[in-house]
């Protein structure tokens, strides 16, 4: 992460989410689309990516009130593939400096921006921080409610067209997160960790159990860091 | 679309916002209040711990290609070492992603021919 130099906090944080255009366009042009197939129009579907926000559950929303599912019961599930956001905004609360502007900017606090938050945020000064995370989380939420919108309008000729916006650009996410993740392979402790955490989440996702694969998987990786700090605290109080 | 509806997304909206801002402004008073008693304020080791984590799951959950067969399976590896390789030589944030995202669809379409 050599060059946090001299570009403005605004301008850097453009130039850090570009990344994110790659996976985020296509996953919205693929809600977009679903959401006109299930009744909805493109401008409602739309206004859904504007205020919800969260990439997953807007499927999920979407599908259950297609499918008839009480109302409650699609908001409570929505919720609940939410909840994993909880643990997001207080890790990078030692990062933050004072300003008014952060309890709006949350909005913009998606799985891939805290990422790139947590990664990022360490390594700047206090007083490019706030426009950093303005740049950064305006390219991504600018991208997720244009994508919609193209979805909507036009997605399944667009995807006939251009293939390769649906089969490739997806692969934008995984490479972006493996960047930000490869500094924290620092010790065995924390490769064993994260290696765990990472497979547990493959196997996850491809199960039954998808929608809980985030949470389920960083629980197996959270108890994996437990039994091997543990096992190296006995081994030495053994040696001593 | 039916008033109900809008209801239930508008207060998905509000319920989505509030699981972001409400953890943000409890562990801010949290700090401030350590500050104004000039003591360190540390965030609970289960929950810095899970703040990567979080970022290893998303990392294992998002490899699985959109349409998996062996073309798409072979492509993400190669994509994988690929990114991780400039990554290592440049550590940097654009490039790596880029060159990763360019080999995987090389590699997907000669692995498709």
């Amino acid at each position: 992460m050599s060059q946090l130099s001299s570009k403005s906090g605004l301008k850097q944080g453009v130039i850090d989410g570009l990344p994110l255009l790659g996976g985020y366009i296509p996953v919205a042009i693929s809600f977009g689309v679903i959401a006109v197939q299930a009744g909805f129009s493109t401008l409602e579907a739309t206004l859904i990516s504007i205020f919800i926000y969260a990439g997953a559950s807007q499927f999920l929303l979407v599908a259950m009130v297609a499918s008839g599912a009480p109302l409650w019961l699609a908001v409570c599930m929505t919720l609940l593939v939410n909840v994993r956001h909880v643990v997001y905004a207080p890790n990078l609360v030692p990062y933050l400096p004072q300003s008014k502007a952060w309890p709006y900017l949350m909005h913009g606090l998606t799985d891939q921006i805290f990422a790139l938050a947590h990664t990022r945020l360490p390594l700047m000064d206090d007083a490019k921080k706030v426009d950093w995370f303005k740049g950064v989380s305006m390219v991504a939420w600018l991208s997720w409610i244009v994508g919609t919108a193209l979805g909507g309008i036009a997605g399944d000729s667009l995807t006939q067209q251009w293939p390769i916006l649906d089969s490739v650009m997806p692969f934008a996410l995984p490479a972006l997160f493996l960047v930000l993740l490869a500094p924290k392979f620092s010790s065995k402790l924390w490769s064993a960790t994260l290696f765990v955490t990472m497979t547990a989440a493959l196997f996850l996702a491809l199960s039954a159990f998808k929608n809980a694969a985030i949470p389920l998987a960083a629980l197996c990786g959270a108890i994996t860091f437990y039994l091997l700090t543990s096992h190296v605290e006995r081994k030495q109080s053994h040696a001593r | 679309m039916h008033v109900d509806i809008w209801i239930a997304i508008v207060v998905a909206a509000i319920g989505t916002y509030a699981l972001r801002v409400v953890p943000l402004l409890w562990t801010q008073r949290h700090f401030n209040k350590h500050k104004a008693n000039n003591t360190e304020a540390r965030l609970p080791t289960w929950l810095s711990v899970l703040g990567p984590l979080m970022i290893a799951a998303m990392l294992g959950a998002s490899l699985i290609p959109k349409a998996p067969s062996a073309a798409s399976w072979i492509a993400t590896a190669i994509g994988t070492v690929v990114t991780v390789l400039v990554w290592r030589k440049f550590k940097s944030l654009g490039l790596p992603v880029f060159c990763g995202v360019l080999s995987f669809g090389v590699a997907f379409g000669i692995a498709l021919v």
